[in-house]
């Protein structure tokens, strides 16, 4: 058995946007290119993060993943088997190996369920368990295993009668019930008090462990990433532009844009607080529309040559070994930076 | 589910449904229209009221345009209900040839106004000579009538003593009115009942003074012939204010009409919305879930539907099949089911999109699963509301296919009633009790299912939970 449970080979999702009725007659197309054309792959048992602002397409990839949406062109391989294309029977198969915590907890339940039939929805959907009894013990046993107890207490509540984090473990409990081996995990703490997203990533963790889960976590925050991951890959626009250990990445970041949202990350240490940062970006994220010519991050980027823009869009390729990046000029970059601080 | 799990699903929801007030009003009203379904002929005095609403001779006896009779209290001169007298003193002769029966009926009068007629009902056969006497409370006894009846088989006898008494009115008359005003009336004028009931004085035509006391109707019936006979007798008092309600134009009890009524206005409405709605959000939901070519087919049709205007349509069906209550519940329900789908259609477009739809897809669940769990129930609460909103308009529309003569002729219904008002000009005539009754029932009707709609919206919707 390969050591990657999950390969993603040049993945795409282009979106048509609604035609005018010049474009129509012209016979042209206009695409939001969402995801487009991204490799990676994921190791057994380790937490993979994705990173990227709001709009950089890491949600979609999490979905495509998970089969809520259809590619465009590319190739997923699960337990070296291609899942891009599959039948339905296929299908409840590979959920059952493969499952997702999304970002807004409150919203991923049916507020009509109690808690009870949150949890047996997947084993009435996967026909786990015979007799109600038998699904209610697992069901028990999920709330356990995510440290919601005692589980009878929480069984006959409705998710609006939860705090955030407690709502976030019956979703993890939920995923966990089918003993998937693969977790897509969508900004799992976004949502939730500060106070509590340690703790919640601190079950995950432990989780992951006892069950000997792999996840894919999804998110716009480092200092969660770093926490929670072994290797990181930061998206921009739709394309990963780094991508490498979580340490390495954050500590040693190669990518102008990686170095920017690592600059953008407030730190509530005294002498610190007054500062306001100079982050090394400019501009807004443009539009998945209309994608720059060259490398698509060179109108924000503060080092841009013409050759940025003139020239072919970089491929990721390895800069340090396991550590790949797609910026054709991260030496020079590095050295200005360095220059700078000794300056 | 199992057993348990529904009994207990009904206890939660009976918890929390017996907290909103205005549910349990709706609950309780809805109670008392059943109770009324189920009690009508107790409730009703014309217990065909249903079967015979336009059989003008079953209602004969009973006074026209008559107000109810409560509304006496409100007034200083006592108008005299209706009444039957049917617990007569009897004393039956029988000689080889001829049956002799002799019944009395008392009858206490004490009010101002004297009743319209008082009409003997009986059952006979053969050559039947009767003779009919009043006793009046001041001793006087007045001769009404002398008739003679041929019957070739039992039929029922019906004698009006205001038509029969006009020649004993005319003696009377001449003993104590003033002869000078006599002469000035044509006789065809006076109403023989209305001198029955009056003091024997002068002027007692133009101002007249009531006698009270206890009368007795005496009837003398010779039955000559072996199988001749006269059985139950009996006399209606036709009053000039008439039961619960009153009644109409065409002498017809509105109470009867207005409880008979009830079970159909609970059927049409209950039935045609239910129906129309279950219809209309499964296929709302569906056209949203799928989306795209679906969709689109699923619209167009709908709009074929909607934009056919449902009224000539009804009046061809009507017109062509016999007009029947069923049909017409068949033709609402083929009609009414689009009303609710566009609602439906963008709040399923809505629900959709929840996340909690996006996590059931994740989780690998059906198509199926998806509609009916997770998003039909979200649509309970406007399904019943729609639902309450349908009632009344399916009873109104029901009324007006009764209004172009077009309603089911065997039954009586709250519309037709109105349309009777209505063409009868009871607003003209001030005739309140014909429009209000069926009127008010209509709306505490719409009332009720509206009412138990808005408590379903409270309790099913979790957003808007209390606690």
């Amino acid at each position: 058995m390969s050591e990657f449970i999950l390969e993603v080979e040049n993945l795409k999702k282009w979106f048509p946007i609604k035609r005018s009725l010049g474009e129509l007659l012209r016979g042209q197309r206009r695409w939001v290119r969402a995801v487009d054309g991204i490799s990676f792959k994921i190791k057994q048992g380790e937490a993979f993060g994705l990173i990227g602002e709001s709009g950089c397409g890491k949600t979609t990839t999490g979905k495509l993943i998970m089969k809520l949406l259809e590619p465009t062109d590319g190739q997923i391989v699960f337990k070296e088997k291609d899942v891009t294309c599959l039948n339905s029977e296929e299908l409840q198969e590979y959920r059952r190996g493969v499952q997702m915590i999304f970002q807004d907890p409150y919203a991923s339940m049916n507020p009509r369920f109690r808690i009870r039939e949150v949890l047996s929805e997947p084993l009435y959907i996967h026909k786990i368990g015979t007799t109600e009894k038998e699904k209610m013990k697992l069901a028990a046993k999920a709330l356990q295993e995510v440290k919601l107890t005692p589980p009878e207490e929480f069984m006959d509540r409705y998710p609006h009668m939860l705090s955030g984090g407690q709502r976030q473990r019956v979703a993890t409990a939920r995923t966990l019930i089918l003993s998937p081996s693969f977790v897509v995990a969508d900004e799992p703490v976004s949502m939730v008090d500060l106070s509590t997203r340690a703790e919640l990533l601190q079950m995950m963790k432990e989780v992951q462990h006892v069950l000997g889960l792999t996840y894919l976590y999804i998110t716009h925050d480092l200092s969660t990433a770093r926490y929670f991951t072994d290797r990181i890959a930061v998206m921009y626009l739709g394309k990963i532009i780094e991508m490498g250990s979580a340490d390495e990445v954050i500590d040693h970041a190669l990518h102008p844009y990686t170095k920017a949202l690592i600059a953008a990350v407030p730190e509530p240490v005294s002498g610190k607080v007054g500062i306001i940062k100079e982050v090394p970006i400019k501009g807004e994220i443009p539009s998945a529309a209309e994608i720059p010519q060259g490398c698509r991050f060179h109108p924000r980027c503060l080092y841009a040559k013409p050759e940025c823009w003139d020239q072919e869009e970089p491929e990721l390729f390895e800069a340090e070994p396991g550590h790949f990046v797609a910026c054709r000029r991260y030496k020079e970059i590095k050295k200005d930076s360095i220059n700078e601080k000794v300056g | 589910m199992n057993i348990k799990g529904i009994k207990d699903n009904f206890r939660d929801f009976w918890g929390e449904f017996s907290k909103v007030k205005y549910g349990m009003v709706g609950l309780v009203l809805f109670f008392i229209f059943l109770l009324i379904v189920v009690l009508e002929p107790i409730l009703i005095p014309f217990p065909e009221a249903g079967k015979r609403w336009r059989d003008i001779t079953y209602w004969e006896d009973n006074p026209k345009n008559a107000a109810p009779a409560w509304t006496n209290w409100f007034t200083t001169k006592k108008l005299t209900p209706q009444s039957i007298l049917d617990d007569p003193e009897i004393k039956e002769k029988k000689a080889a040839n001829t049956q002799v029966l002799e019944a009395v009926f008392k009858y206490d009068y004490f009010y101002d106004v004297p009743p319209i007629d008082l009409i003997l009902r009986a059952t006979g056969k053969g050559l039947i000579n009767m003779v009919i006497e009043l006793e009046r409370p001041d001793g006087l006894t007045l001769e009404v009538t002398k008739k003679s009846i041929k019957l070739s088989s039992e039929a029922p006898i019906r004698v009006s003593l205001d038509k029969e008494g006009t020649s004993m009115v005319g003696e009377f008359l001449k003993s104590y009115e003033d002869p000078v005003i006599l002469q000035g009336i044509s006789m065809s004028t006076v109403k023989p009942v209305e001198v029955f009931f009056v003091q024997a004085q002068n002027r007692l035509l133009d101002n007249p003074v009531p006698l009270k006391g206890e009368y007795r109707i005496k009837l003398t019936s010779v039955a000559v012939g072996s199988n001749s006979f006269l059985k139950e007798p009996e006399i209606t008092v036709a009053g000039r204010v008439f039961g619960l309600m009153g009644t109409d134009a065409s002498k017809r009890d509105i109470w009867s009409g207005v409880i008979a009524g009830t079970k159909w206005a609970l059927l049409i409405g209950l039935l045609t919305s239910a129906v129309a709605v279950v219809i209309g959000v499964f296929y709302g939901v569906t056209s949203a879930y799928f989306g795209g070519t679906v969709d689109q087919v699923m619209m167009r049709l709908y709009e074929i539907f909607q934009s056919i205007p449902l009224l000539p349509v009804m009046i061809v069906v009507s017109a062509v099949f016999k007009p029947s209550i069923w049909t017409m519940i068949l033709m609402m329900c083929s009609f009414f089911w689009v009303s609710s789908v566009r609602t439906v259609r963008s709040m399923g477009l809505q629900i959709k999109e929840e996340t909690y739809v996006e996590a059931a897809h994740a989780l690998g669940a059906s198509n199926r699963r998806i509609i009916f769990k997770h998003m039909v129930p979200q649509l309970i609460p406007y399904a019943f509301a729609s639902m309450a909103l349908q009632v009344p308009v399916s009873i109104v529309y029901e009324a007006s296919i009764s209004l172009i003569g077009l309603g089911d002729a065997t039954i009586v219904t709250w519309g037709q009633i109105l349309h009777d008002a209505m063409q009868g000009g009871a607003v003209l005539q001030g005739i309140w009790w014909w429009i209000v009754p069926p009127g008010l029932f209509i709306a505490i009707m719409g009332m009720t299912f509206a009412f138990l709609g808005f408590a379903m919206d409270t309790i099913l919707n979790p957003k808007l939970k209390t606690r």
